[in-house]
């Protein structure tokens, strides 16, 4: 049985519950037998370690939870053998935050090209290395930090 | 002609007669962007109807359009892409920069994934400040377009 850390109420009456990691599918799996479908997932960049947070949604009682669960080596289990729809969702927090999802079998980049360098919503992402995208004939991309060599 | 018979003639060079031509049906491409694209699409409703200058309709294809409005942010991946259309687009073409966005990366200028200005990737003829700029001075860009493609621009 996983065991809920936290369970308190936001401004708005929303109930919010903090996990363990290694619960996560655990209770997902409880809470998608109950009637709650995966609507949205955040990461966020606490410094000394990230958070993701899930925002789950029941059809029939019109009922919001929002599922924190905070990692401290980047790495947390993937949803989308639970719900498809985390499948792009996981892509594009390991694109701009880096969390990487195990169990997730296409985790590629969602937005930038894949020669991108960092993950640009990190708070140690240095924004004065810019990089440059250029485009051959083909429409293969690539990326560098030379001006030069694309806009 | 007038109506009493007589012909009334008006001479004028090949260049300003094309020059004349070419102004008056700029066949702008749809290139929305993004957040002011929404401006550039009032512009040519009935509202603001930028038909009324000779400016006529939007075209989907870059073989069929000769002014590019570039509206919205430039982002990195997608300045490769417009240079790629801005070349498919026949002679004599024409770009207007819409909004702060296209001219130097606006709200944006210091992000990771927005390329500062457009001019960087293609040739740009008038710029057309703002966030967005209304429908009103993109019909002033324009018009400052023809009169920069008759030479009468005064800079
Ligand atoms: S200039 Fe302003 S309105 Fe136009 S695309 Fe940029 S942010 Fe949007």
């Amino acid at each position: 049985m996983y065991k809920i850390i936290s369970d308190d109420k936001d401004k708005g009456g929303m109930r919010m519950i903090t996990l363990d990691k290694t619960d996560l599918i655990e209770a997902m799996t409880d809470f998608k037998n109950k009637g709650y479908y995966l609507t949205c997932l955040n990461g966020v960049d606490m410094k000394d370690h990230l958070d993701v947070i899930y925002f789950i949604h029941n059809f029939d009682t019109n009922d919001y939870i929002s599922v924190k669960v905070s990692t401290n080596d980047e790495h947390m289990p993937s949803l989308t053998k639970l719900f498809r729809v985390a499948d792009w969702d996981e892509r594009e927090q390991y694109d701009l935050m880096g969390i990487v999802f195990d169990g997730h079998d296409d985790l590629r980049r969602l937005f930038l090209p894949d020669e991108w360098v960092g993950h640009p919503l990190r708070k140690d992402y240095d924004l004065k290395k810019v990089q440059y995208v250029n485009m051959d004939s083909e429409g293969n991309e690539h990326v560098s930090f030379d001006e030069k060599e694309g806009s | 002609m007038m109506k009493t018979g007589e012909v009334g003639i008006k001479t004028t060079t090949l260049e300003k007669a094309l020059e004349w031509g070419r102004s008056n049906s700029l066949w702008p491409l749809t290139m929305g962007l993004a957040c002011c694209a929404i401006e550039m699409m009032a512009m040519q409703a009935s509202d603001v109807d930028i038909s009324r200058f000779g400016s006529e309709i939007f075209r989907n294809s870059p073989r069929q359009s000769d002014l590019m409005i570039v509206a919205g942010t430039t982002n990195k991946r997608m300045a490769p892409r417009i240079k790629r259309i801005y070349e498919e687009m026949p002679y004599p073409k024409y770009v207007i920069a819409m909004g702060v966005c296209v001219i130097q990366g606006g709200p944006y200028v210091d992000g990771y994934s927005v390329v500062m200005g457009v001019d960087k990737v293609i040739p740009v003829d008038v710029y057309v400040p703002g966030c967005p700029p209304t429908p009103q001075a993109l019909t002033y860009g324009i018009i400052t377009l023809q009169k920069k493609i008759r030479n009468e621009t005064d800079r």
